[in-house]
């Protein structure tokens, strides 16, 4: 038994202390998945800890604390992923190789065409495996890049997330021949 | 060419973004764990069904509270825990005036105290009805419900104080409190009102007698808080006491 005058400041609560260590490898290990860079893994992980703590004012008893701390987790990953402009062009040009040279099969264009944002999930919803989808939206929708996807979605094929951007692609493009064909056939 | 090209891109951006019917990750941890209550519960499970982008969110959610290093990773995981835990501990230790008029500092305080953290939670959460973060834009805040404090729903997790409680004739010697079964040690920690720690200690009993210089500063008329946590064998807090109070009459 240790018996100390403790140091000062206003004290942290132990139950909320043990309930964020549970949670803490978590935390490590989301961020390394993100970042892929231990270096850079561990300045998130610091960045989401000391907003953890900003923010416990916050923090509802009605939602799990695990759950919280995955809300900062996100935000602080997406804002990270941001302000490193990490878009894999590079991964992104692999991709457009796979696919036949049709500049009017890209997603962009497909959008452009069905300029409806409902439109465009509807069409997603429907052509899509749940995988390809998820594969679609967070490198399309939060620029996430492909290698990061692969990490987070625990994807174990070779060529992971990138395997299922380009099949996505490619059932996009089929689709969207098959309009153009009706829609010649219409004409 | 590049100008399309990021206009195209902006369109993708926008179709596939999170719309205002979107469920927040809190919503969605809410709905995973039933904690949700109705009638957003309904409203959400509905639009979640038939929304990728949600279903999106959910799948990273339940990735996240998976999450365990595989064996690649492990090494940089335990790399990174141990050099924030060093990080944080050489912040708390580093002196300032506030401390050094305390007394010594604790022999091992961890990153976690060192940023100061369960107080501001308790005190918010439990003493004004804090404001959600916007974690998401164009979202307003949400006041928390009065009923739902973190001091409630952790104090359902249950260790039932004895005493001290309320007002007092005489200075208390010692903490009480009922014991677990199975609680293998208790921390204990006594506060000023505002959360400011005065005293804290470990031990095996359901009871423990307060030192000579606290009790010196439990004067007539001053507040004075206390918890205990109880834990297992593994030292994983179990249980917990909330917040209890007892001041000595003047
Ligand atoms: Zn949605």
């Amino acid at each position: 038994m240790s018996n100390h005058l403790a140091a000062g400041g206003s004290g942290a609560s132990i139950w909320l202390q043990e309930l964020f260590r549970r949670h803490y490898t978590k935390v490590v290990t989301w961020c390394l998945r993100v970042a892929g860079d231990r270096e850079e893994a561990y300045d998130l992980a610091q960045g989401v800890f000391v907003k953890a703590q900003r923010h416990l004012g916050a923090f509802r008893g009605d939602s799990k604390v695990s759950t919280w701390l995955y809300s900062i987790t996100r935000s602080e990953c997406l804002n990270y992923l941001k302000s490193r402009c990490l878009l894999d062009d590079a991964l992104d040009d692999d991709v457009a190789e796979a696919l036949p040279d049709d500049p009017e099969s890209r997603p962009e264009h497909v959008f452009e065409l069905h300029s409806s944002v409902l439109a465009a999930r509807a069409l997603l919803d429907r052509e899509l495996t749940d995988t390809e989808k998820r594969v679609f939206i967070l490198h399309y929708g939060d620029d996430v890049p492909l290698l990061t996807i692969t990490r987070l979605l625990g994807l174990e094929n070779p060529s992971g997330a990138k395997a299922y951007l380009v099949s996505a692609r490619r059932k996009l493009a089929r689709v969207l021949s098959r309009w153009r064909a009706s829609e010649r056939l219409i004409a | 060419m590049a100008q399309a090209r990021s206009r195209e891109r902006s369109l993708l951006r926008k179709a596939l973004s999170p719309s205002c019917a979107c469920a927040t990750p809190l919503e969605l941890g809410g709905l995973a764990d039933g904690s949700l209550a109705q009638p957003a519960a309904t409203r959400l499970s509905d639009h979640v069904s038939g929304c990728a982008r949600c279903q999106t969110e959910l799948t990273l959610l339940k990735e996240f509270e998976n999450a365990a290093p595989g064996p690649d990773e492990e090494g940089a995981v335990s790399w990174i825990s141990a050099r924030l835990e060093r990080r944080f501990s050489e912040a708390s230790a580093g002196p300032s005036p506030s401390r050094t008029d305390r007394g010594a500092a604790l022999p091992r305080r961890s990153w976690f105290t060192a940023l100061n953290v369960g107080g501001f939670a308790l005190a918010a959460a439990t003493l004004s009805a804090a404001v959600t973060i916007g974690l998401r834009e164009g979202r307003a805040p949400e006041l928390a419900q009065p009923s739902a404090t973190a001091s409630a729903v952790l104090r359902s997790a249950g260790i039932t104080p004895l005493s001290p409680a309320g007002d007092l004739d005489a200075q208390p010697n010692e903490l009480r409190w009922a014991p677990r079964t199975d609680a293998a040690s208790y921390s204990v920690q006594v506060m000023e009102a505002d959360f400011a720690e005065l005293w804290n200690a470990e031990t095996r009993d359901a009871s423990i007698a307060l030192p000579p210089a606290l009790r010196a500063r439990i004067v007539p008329g001053k507040p004075i808080l206390w918890e205990v946590v109880a834990k297992d064998a593994a030292g994983r807090a179990v249980a917990w006491s909330g917040k209890q109070r007892f001041r000595l009459r003047k």
